[in-house]
């Protein structure tokens, strides 16, 4: 089930659309069109930048960002390239600026303790809730809550890589070329983030 | 088997793309080490938890904001790499005009000076005469695309000569003391001509 606040497909009339044809019409400079692929894409850009960077006003407006730098590259976007992916690695690199400005404006360093779970304000909504079975809800909204605070102890790398992943359902190709490193590299870091996850929850449920 | 082999194995059984080559690598370290196929059920489990619970797409709050916000940023991009045209002012649109308008008015000033010099020096010129006004019209001398002049004049001030390059050549056979009218003038030039004379 999609949790709440999760934005349906794009919409029917929309979707008829493929973006190869909105991207061209883009590049000969038509907002329109880029304004109905921003319609499309806007919930998963959003979405990953969020779960990065757990703050939703700075979310929204790191998203503006992606897509302001989105409509000044594309004129240099080529179709063989796949959008999804163009489009993640410009999150990524928006992202990652973000979080390197904020080390330097905290004078911290860019690991674990970055995003951990102390920074997060107590009963913060850090991911949507779900509308479930009352039973359901209860039980399953927990585990969503421990997910999310256990993905915030995760560096940024093993973060972004599990949520590429699991989440946008990612290939390794794909999440190297995002990430810009080796698929030897992917692979490492889904392995020890998967660890590092597991590990966490487990301990989690063994405090309970 | 190296460390990076195994992790790409565990990470490649997630996520159900293994070869079978890989698959019966993997079968020989379960076989030898009975924690693993529980560690692997754990991650599997995880994994599938991801999914389940964090949601791919989240529509940014308050959308339509989001987009109109986004494309006013957009407009000013636009606006920044291709400056909008000053809006002319009508007489600005014409200034195709400008260049032939200054030529024909330096050339009629030409005529009308040459017509007062002859006029003085006591020479009795066609267009003097009151009978025949406009045969004695004087032939205009349209110019070229390069029409340029230049004022010369000594330290005094008391001499001065106006160069003017760019029209066409003057006609040998052109009388200025009883200029003809040219056939190609239009008529309102011909008749506002005629007027200026009488």
């Amino acid at each position: 089930m999609a949790p709440a606040g999760a934005s349906p497909d794009a919409g029917s009339s929309e979707q008829e659309i493929p973006d190869q044809e909105l991207i061209e019409a883009c590049q000969k400079g038509d907002t329109r069109a880029f304004e109905t692929l921003v319609t499309r894409h806007r919930g998963k850009v959003y979405a990953m930048v969020q779960n990065m960077i757990k703050n939703e006003a700075d979310a929204w407006d790191l998203s503006q960002e992606v897509f302001l730098k989105v409509w000044k590259a594309l004129p240099k976007f080529e179709a063989r390239a796949k959008f999804s992916t163009w489009l993640y690695r410009i999150t990524h690199n928006v992202v990652y600026d973000w979080l390197r400005k904020r080390k330097i404006d905290s004078a911290g360093e860019l690991d674990d303790g970055v995003l951990s779970q102390a920074d997060i304000a107590a009963g913060s909504k850090t991911s949507p809730s779900m509308t479930l079975r009352p039973d359901h809800a209860l039980a399953n909204s927990e585990l969503g809550e421990r997910i999310n605070a256990a993905l915030a102890t995760l560096n940024a790398e093993h973060r972004e890589t599990i949520l590429l992943r699991e989440v946008q359902g990612f290939d390794y190709k794909e999440i190297a070329k995002v990430m810009d490193c080796s698929l030897g590299t992917v692979m490492s870091r889904l392995y020890y983030a998967r660890k590092k996850l597991q590990s966490l929850l487990s301990d989690e449920k063994r405090n309970d | 088997m190296k460390k990076e082999t195994t992790e790409e194995l565990f990470v490649k059984w997630t996520d159900g793309v293994l070869s079978s080559d890989e698959k019966l690598q993997l079968d020989t370290l379960r076989e030898n080490d009975p924690q693993i196929k529980a560690d692997l059920e754990a991650m599997k489990n995880l994994a599938q938890s991801v999914k389940d619970e964090v949601p791919s797409s989240v529509e940014p709050p308050y959308g339509d904001f989001f987009n109109s916000q986004l494309m006013r940023k957009i407009d000013l991009e636009v606006k920044s790499q291709h400056p909008a045209k000053k809006a002319e002012r009508w007489w600005q649109s014409l200034r195709w005009a400008w260049a032939p308008a200054g030529a024909l008015a330096l050339v009629l000033s030409f005529f009308a000076g040459h017509k007062v010099s002859r006029t003085t020096d006591g020479l009795v010129s066609a267009e003097a005469s009151k009978t025949d006004s406009v045969a004695g019209l004087p032939t205009v001398y349209f110019t070229g695309k390069a029409l340029n002049a230049e004022v010369i004049s000594d330290e005094d001030g008391q001499v001065s000569a106006i160069v003017v390059n760019g029209l066409s050549a003057i006609r040998d056979d052109i009388d200025f003391v009883t200029v003809s009218t040219s056939e190609d003038l239009p008529n309102a030039y011909t008749s506002s001509e005629a007027r200026r004379f009488q």
